[in-house]
């Protein structure tokens, strides 16, 4: 918990002070507590940095802790934001924002990312009513379904084929701390849900029927838990656009790190998503001489080896 | 006497269960095998230059004007077979990943092994600039490869679903962000024409090429066929297929082997049309609904979803001329999700 909480700071630090442009660690700090106007360091620490490790913040801790509460309740191994098809429900809107009303900025399509993700949740989770198989099989059914109209868009119109092909790469450059502004408390409220919610996760994860047996009303944590899902996840992809690997390596390191108590999955989770997406967004910064790599390309670089070594470790779920 | 009684008593029951099974399950075949009649006659028929049910049956046969014949036997059959084919492929690989694996969602379609053709066919269009038969070769490299990687990487003293599982859909969002940035990187042009190579199409196969994929295909089948007898006990969980005297780790690298090379055929064709392999096997598995893997109903519904998506994809009913593969989630997906809102029974 400890080393989790050091490395999200220490990864924090590494977001403010590396980039293409070498900044002195004091003229960091300074551009934090006393920040001149019209010095390029300083603002490229607050315009650029700054906003971008926020992003970050809020969009790996929503990410991690989604993709936990999605695994738990599915009890699907491989079930993340893009299984459920929020992202592409995401994607649709945005596609579609572009393509009806000509919206071309982040704040603007936000809120459309924001109700396609929760839309397809609406769908998924009524059709899926619950049951872990099906739910997996619905969400899986919903992309197959939205994946198509989102490429007919694409094929339409040639604006919205510009924007999504940059959009949906990932990346948390670009969105202003007013768009966390606006996001921030659903962020907030998907966390706490998650942290209520993390023990009922345990007795779920014996079966439905002993969870039944020892009390709890199993229609309601699933209800509560998508809930949080369409919060935390919704929320993530208007931010960072569909990066889904996040959601889906975050709780099997997770669950590596601290074993199966979904309390202690769900916390560490929260912390090493932020983690992971920031950690991502820095590399990408440094990777390449004079241009970046975007945080979504570096996550998936990251992430798949993650995923290779915890399928390969000797407690992974199931085996 | 009782007990004889009794015995006969569960013989019968026993048997009167397996019939309606058998029933069912050619109830299932026959309908499958229906639709796509009716949709091959209806692609048959339709197009630029209609033509009457007479002159296509004519045409089919080598019969009556020679621009019948050569519209239906060069253009309109070879296309016909192809979804058939491609779509029968897809639809078997997906069971039998399906079953084998014991998750309803590992299909290639999630495990990697189709965004692995796309991503190959991507880098080779858009930053080695190949097209036609290089370009077929580097989408079935795509597939092998990932299907490769995700064996040697899934490997730990046998085969275990889970990990296998795991490591694909760890490659598959690898693959799919590296096509993300490729595509963000290029030109838009170019980026707008790589769009229908990343979902698939059976527009261009015919001949040489057809005749080999139904071939391979056909030969799979029947290797299919005859590993079936183990995919029962597996649905069972590795402990008791053990103990039912199966070779757990030997019937999982089986068919999982032949699972690949059915995808890597017909993606190598029509390349990765999407969905076929992860929806047909749901729908078949609802349809027959004897808690088995369904492998024919499988095959079956994937020929019939293949063929009329690219029928209703063909002639633009969506507004746009689109690839099949665009179509397929269209017409399946809506199809899986009434099945699933609709079944009460609890699915496995």
């Amino acid at each position: 918990m400890l080393t989790a909480l050091a490395a999200l700071l220490l990864v924090v630090l590494a977001s403010l002070a590396l980039g293409v442009r070498d900044i002195d660690p004091v003229e960091v700090w300074r551009a934090l507590t006393a920040p001149v106007a019209g010095f390029v360091d300083h603002d490229v620490v607050l315009d650029q940095r700054l906003p971008r490790t926020v992003v970050g913040l809020a969009a790996g801790v929503a990410l991690g802790t989604a993709g936990t509460l999605i695994q738990g309740v599915t009890r699907n191994p491989i079930a993340d934001p893009g299984l459920l098809g929020l992202n592409s429900g995401a994607s649709l809107a945005v596609v579609c924002a572009v393509w009806i009303f000509g919206v071309t900025s982040p704040i603007g399509y936000v809120w459309f990312a924001f109700v396609g993700a929760a839309a397809a949740a609406a769908i998924v989770f009524s059709v899926g009513r619950g049951q872990p198989v099906r739910l997996a099989l619905v969400g899986a059914a919903v992309t197959a379904l939205i994946t198509p109209l989102i490429t007919l868009v694409l094929l339409r119109d040639q604006q919205a084929f510009n924007l999504y092909r940059f959009w949906s790469v990932g990346s948390l450059t670009g969105r202003g701390l007013d768009t966390v502004a606006m996001l921030w408390p659903f962020v907030l409220v998907g966390v706490v849900l998650a942290a209520a919610l993390a023990h009922r996760l345990n007795m779920l994860a014996l079966g439905d029927d002993v969870a039944t047996a020892l009390g709890q009303r199993v229609g309601t944590t699933r209800a509560l838990a998508a809930v949080a899902i369409v919060l935390l996840a919704g929320t993530a992809t208007s931010l960072a656009g569909p990066v889904a690997l996040v959601g889906l390596v975050v709780p099997h390191a997770a669950r590596r790190l601290v074993g199966t108590d979904y309390r202690w999955i769900m916390a560490i989770g929260a912390l090493l998503g932020p983690v992971m997406l920031l950690t991502a967004d820095v590399l990408g910064r440094l990777v390449l001489p004079r241009s970046e790599l975007e945080a979504g390309v570096v996550a998936a670089l990251l992430g798949a080896p993650v995923l290779v070594a915890v399928a390969r470790g000797r407690n992974v779920a199931g085996a | 006497m009782a007990g004889d009684l009794r015995t006969s008593a569960l013989r019968t029951t026993v048997a009167g269960l397996r019939a309606t099974r058998r029933r069912r399950q050619v109830l299932v075949l026959t309908g499958m095998v229906l639709v796509v009649l009716v949709a091959g006659t209806g692609a048959l028929l339709m197009g630029a230059a209609g033509l009457t049910p007479g002159q296509a049956i004519a045409g089919a046969v080598g019969l009556g004007d020679k621009g019948d014949v050569f519209v239906v036997q060069k253009l309109r059959l070879p296309r016909v077979e192809a979804a058939v084919v491609v779509g029968a492929a897809f639809g078997l690989a997906g069971a039998l990943f399906q079953s084998t694996l014991r998750n309803p969602l590992a299909s290639p379609d999630i495990l990697g092994i189709s965004t692995g053709a796309s991503l190959g066919a991507v880098t080779g269009t858009l930053v080695l600039g190949l097209s036609g038969v290089a370009l077929s070769g580097l989408a079935f490299t795509g597939a092998g490869t990932i299907a490769l990687l995700i064996w040697v990487l899934a490997w730990r003293k046998g085969l275990h679903s889970i990990r296998f599982v795991l490591v694909g859909v760890g490659l598959a969002y690898l693959c799919a962000s590296l096509i993300a940035w490729i595509m963000a990187r290029s030109q838009e042009q170019e980026a707008a024409a790589v769009l229908t190579w990343t979902v698939g199409s059976v527009s261009d196969i015919r001949g040489e090429q057809l005749a080999l994929v139904a071939a391979g295909t056909l030969v799979l089948a029947v290797a299919v066929a005859v590993v079936a007898r183990t995919q029962g006990p597996l649905a069972l969980g590795d402990d008791n297929a053990r103990a039912l005297g199966v070779h757990v780790d030997a019937a999982r690298v089986g068919a999982l082997l032949l699972a690949v090379a059915l995808v890597a055929l017909a993606t190598s064709a029509g390349g990765p049309i999407a969905f076929v392999a992860l929806v047909a096997p749901a729908i078949a598995r609802r349809l027959v609904n004897d808690g088995g893997a369904a492998l024919a109903a499988s095959a079956a519904t994937g020929a019939a979803l293949t063929l009329v998506a690219d029928v209703v994809g063909q002639h633009g009913l969506l507004g746009v001329a689109a690839p099949v593969g665009i179509v397929t989630g269209l017409v399946g997906a809506p199809y899986l999700l009434w099945l699933l809102a609709t079944t009460e029974k609890r699915s496995r």
